[in-house]
């Protein structure tokens, strides 16, 4: 067994109730681990046409090189298939206790394959691997199955499962692990559940071996202590994102839809998360090795307990219009129970209350639930449906272009202001936004080129403080300046362009992205958690990485080496996005978002983004990243500078992307012809929406 | 008995020269110290533990082990992990008196050569604390790092911490009322 990984990758095959294992050094050298080996296999795995859904899909988990060290933040996990919801890489990474658990029973990666005949869970204890029948465990809650597993099996197995949700293929389901928290976005629960699997239970006593333990319990320790010493640490680890997300409301960053440009200004100030904090959390907690422990255990007499952190604030209150944190608590609740994501929920619900608040739709469409804003029984009774996929419910579980194409065959186009249903929806190649504004212009950048269009993985957070320190709670306004600063000053540091930093310019947003890309690339790789990293303000760098790889691999590993291979690893997921029909063009935020300011807040009349500049910005991103500017896709360069050889057959143009393109060998300037043409996902979407 | 932590009154078994050993610092020894409530279970004291003192990561091999339960979403954790006890049973009972007490660190450690792997010291002890490592066979249990646990090194909520023992009382005392003098002089709205 090599130092650091537990050298095998299972695979499961439910439709044949077998599973072997490949060794991990086929992919390590050059993949690292986690998503980075995820990506190569799913690569592997996955054609063009697989039905995310259905039996050829694949659900890859992975754990990196760190994870279950001693090395912060050690136990992600990163969960990649094809995606229901973009029809792209579905691709979501969960914390908890698992990661660490799956290394220590001495695997790497359990990919699921097949379909199971009957609802099943996979119980992996160390070498010895079960497909145990889960027939009794379907329907129950994520809280329920957990304890019925460890009912089963014994106190110290770490599971991850699914809800209610992702049994009925809700296409946002998420995969709930043990601690609180999920792989949420893009529909990785729905796909676990097309295959049948309940949970995944681990336990493992074989441990990770270290070639220098000194050395690494060192190296773990300084990367503690950076933590320790990082400018929000003190913050985030007493009262984690409440005040940070109260600031995201009152910049007017948070509230990415048009109906929030009506939002009384009072009723920005109700959105107190930090007393209902104060009132309710008993106690912190967190993932397996982890110092910062973001999130907050809640308990509220009469409703029950979970786990809330960052993004759950706002999503189901503020971008909802719901000014009652206990039905807000109860949402987030039912989501974590039901095993559903939040964010997309509250989307998708913030999507068609403003539709409702349009006249576009009415008690007729929704089969008669009041959806004006604000309203708890009409947002209990759909959230209900959706999760039961019942009535209108089934149709809203499909998605927001499923349901767009529902009330665009029922509702006459005049009174959709000539326009379809889905003009309004605020989404990313059919994947609801997060609630931050797009209007922001290295937001807007990030949401487009994203691997799973959504904007947290190369969000530049720089320019969320930007906008969020003059409006931050409980700060003195030297302090608000002197921080501003100071984040200007590092934005033209990372970007090495003047005038970074400013929220009104263009300049430097594209290699800030780049940059965060390559950052959150690593952890993700390494299997430990970005939040760590100056993603959010922490201050763990590609040295701390290269340290402890070194000491832990007893090899040399250069800083150099690990940022190729972030590099590496965004290629080999874009060539797998355009072969899945990702172009230029699907790197896009919603047509309606360009050249509209800030809606409301501390911005309200400023900052928007520009289409002109956008693509501009998007030139400069390509160009950074090594892909072709007109189409998007990676180019035959790009692959051989980072030894992708065998994948460059796959590029239009070398006889690859599927048949239907006579291209003469070496052609790359035949490659537009092919961009109207797309065949599933957004190409069709944009065509239609035109016409309309 | 030469040398006791416990009595250091007599001075006898004390060298004064050894500036590192509790005897010259004038304090009694220092105690691990568990304070349950700021536990996140995030159990890197298991294994910062393992690695330092069995080379490799490996939480089943750790001399702590948090426990956590969960119920209804609702969570507690909970590390437990030797109290050194001074009239420790594991000692007493071990038919091959292979534990012994360190005169330095007062805790009490194992002496491998000596240890049958009987796992009396497992049976008596009433916290689970010492067990009998499923690789070696002998048995094992926390020894404070000899006075520099790694454990406390780790724990980034305060929920170990490495305190003397002759003020490890007050400063749970002084963290219990530690709202007081904010709530008396009218400043803070504290929930009491």
């Amino acid at each position: 067994m090599s130092y650091l990984y537990g050298g095998k990758i299972l695979r499961v095959n439910l439709s044949r109730r077998e599973a072997r294992f490949v060794p991990t050094d086929r992919y390590a050298s050059k993949y690292i681990g986690g998503r980075g080996t995820n990506a190569r296999i799913l690569y592997e795995s996955v054609d063009v046409d697989t039905d995310p859904l259905g039996l050829e899909n694949v659900v890859c988990f992975g754990t990196g090189p760190l994870s279950g060290t001693t090395f912060p933040g050690c136990s992600r996990t990163d969960v990649m298939c094809k995606s229901p919801v973009t029809n792209l890489i579905g691709n979501a990474s969960v914390g908890g206790d698992w990661s660490a658990e799956l290394k220590y029973a001495g695997w790497d990666h359990v990919v699921l394959e097949g379909k199971a005949e009957h609802p099943v869970y996979v119980d992996i204890h160390n070498d010895a691997v079960q497909i145990r029948d889960a027939r009794a465990l379907w329907g129950l809650t994520t809280y329920e199955a957990h304890e019925a597993i460890r009912n089963e099996l014994g106190p110290d197995v770490k599971i991850i499962g699914i809800g209610p949700a992702g049994e009925r293929m809700v296409t946002f389901a998420t995969i709930h692990s043990n601690i609180g928290n999920s792989a949420s976005r893009t529909g990785v629960g729905a796909v676990m559940g097309s295959k049948n699997v309940k949970a995944i239970a681990v336990r493992g006593t074989q441990g990770v071996g270290i070639a220098d333990p000194k050395a690494f319990l060192e190296a773990s320790l300084r990367a503690h202590n950076t933590i320790r010493a990082s400018k929000y640490y003190e913050e985030f680890h007493t009262i984690g994102l409440t005040l940070y997300e109260k600031a995201c409301i009152l910049s007017g960053l948070e509230g990415g839809g048009d109906g929030h440009a009506n939002v009384p200004p009072s009723f920005d100030e109700r959105f107190d998360y930090y007393s209902m904090f104060e009132k309710h959390c008993y106690k912190r907690t967190g993932c397996t090795g982890c110092p910062v422990h973001c999130m907050e255990a809640y308990h509220v007499g009469g409703l029950g307990s979970t786990v809330m952190s960052c993004e759950l604030y706002p999503q189901l209150s503020y971008e909802i219009r719901n000014a009652d944190p206990y039905f807000h608590y109860w949402l987030v609740m039912t989501c974590q129970k039901m095993g559903i994501d939040s964010v997309s929920t509250a989307t998708i619900f913030q999507w068609l209350m403003e539709l409702w608040e349009l006249g576009i739709i009415d008690s007729t469409i929704t089969g008669g639930i009041n959806l004006e804003w604000g309203n708890k029984d009409g947002v209990k009774e759909l959230f209900l449906r959706i999760i039961g996929s019942d009535g209108i419910g089934a149709v809203v579980a499909k998605g927001m272009k499923e349901t767009a194409d529902y009330i665009d065959a029922r509702v006459p186009l005049d009174r959709r202001y000539d326009k379809s249903s889905y003009w309004w929806a605020m989404q990313v190649n059919n994947n609801p936004m997060y609630g931050v504004n797009p209007r922001m212009h290295g937001m807007a950048l990030a949401y487009a080129v994203g691997r799973r269009s959504d904007c947290i993985q190369d969000l530049d957070m720089v320019e969320v403080d930007i906008a969020n320190f003059p409006v931050y709670p409980e700060m003195s306004e030297d302090e608000k300046k002197r921080l501003t600063d100071e984040e200007k000053a590092l934005a033209e540091r990372v970007s090495g362009k003047i005038g970074a930093g400013d929220l009104d310019g263009y300049q430097g947003k594209a290699e800030m992205t780049h940059d965060q890309g390559i950052t959150t690339g690593l952890p993700d790789m390494m299997g430990t958690c970005k939040w760590h990293t100056k993603w959010l303000f922490m201050d763990i760098e590609p040295e701390n990485y290269a340290e402890a790889l070194s000491a832990g691999t007893g090899r040399e590993v250069g800083v150099q080496e690990l940022i190729t291979a972030s590099l590496r690893l965004r290629n080999v997921e874009r060539v797998l996005e355009c072969k899945m029909g990702r172009r230029r063009e699907n790197d896009t935020i919603p047509e309606k978002e360009f050249g509209r300011p800030v809606a409301r807040g501390f911005w309200k009349g400023k900052i928007g983004t520009d289409r002109k500049e956008f693509e501009r910005m998007k030139d400069e991103y390509y160009a950074l990243r090594g892909w072709d500017a007109k189409t998007g896709i990676p180019t035959v360069e790009t692959l051989l500078q980072y030894g992708l050889d065998d994948m460059v057959e796959d590029l239009p143009g070398r006889g690859g992307f599927g048949e239907r393109r006579p291209v003469s060998e070496g052609d790359d300037a035949k490659l537009p012809d092919l961009d109207g043409k797309k065949e599933r996902d957004g190409g069709s979407r944009e065509t239609k929406t035109a016409t309309r | 008995m030469v040398g006791d932590p416990f009595t250091r009154d007599d001075g006898n078994g004390m060298k004064l020269t050894d500036s590192a050993s509790a005897g010259t610092s004038g304090r009694a020894p220092s105690v691990l110290h568990v304070d349950a409530e700021k536990c996140t279970g995030c159990r890197n004291c298991e294994i910062a533990c393992s690695l330092a003192n069995r080379s490799e990561c490996n939480p089943v091999r750790a001399r702590v082990y948090v426990v956590r339960n969960q119920k209804d979403g609702h969570i507690s954790t909970v590390p437990v992990v030797c109290r050194q006890c001074r009239d420790a049973l594991c000692m007493k009972m071990c038919p091959a008196k292979a534990l012994r007490r360190d005169t330095t660190t007062a805790a009490v450690i194992v002496d491998a050569d000596r240890c049958l792997g009987c796992r009396t010291c497992v049976e008596v002890c009433p916290f689970g604390a010492p067990a009998v490592d499923y690789r070696t066979g002998k048995a094992d249990k926390c020894d404070l790092c000899n006075g520099d646990p790694t454990c406390v090194k780790f724990c980034s909520q305060g929920a170990l911490s490495f305190v003397s023992a002759e003020d490890e009382s007050f400063q749970r005392k002084r963290a219990m009322v530690s709202g007081y003098v904010e709530y008396l002089a009218g400043d803070a709205a504290v929930g009491i």
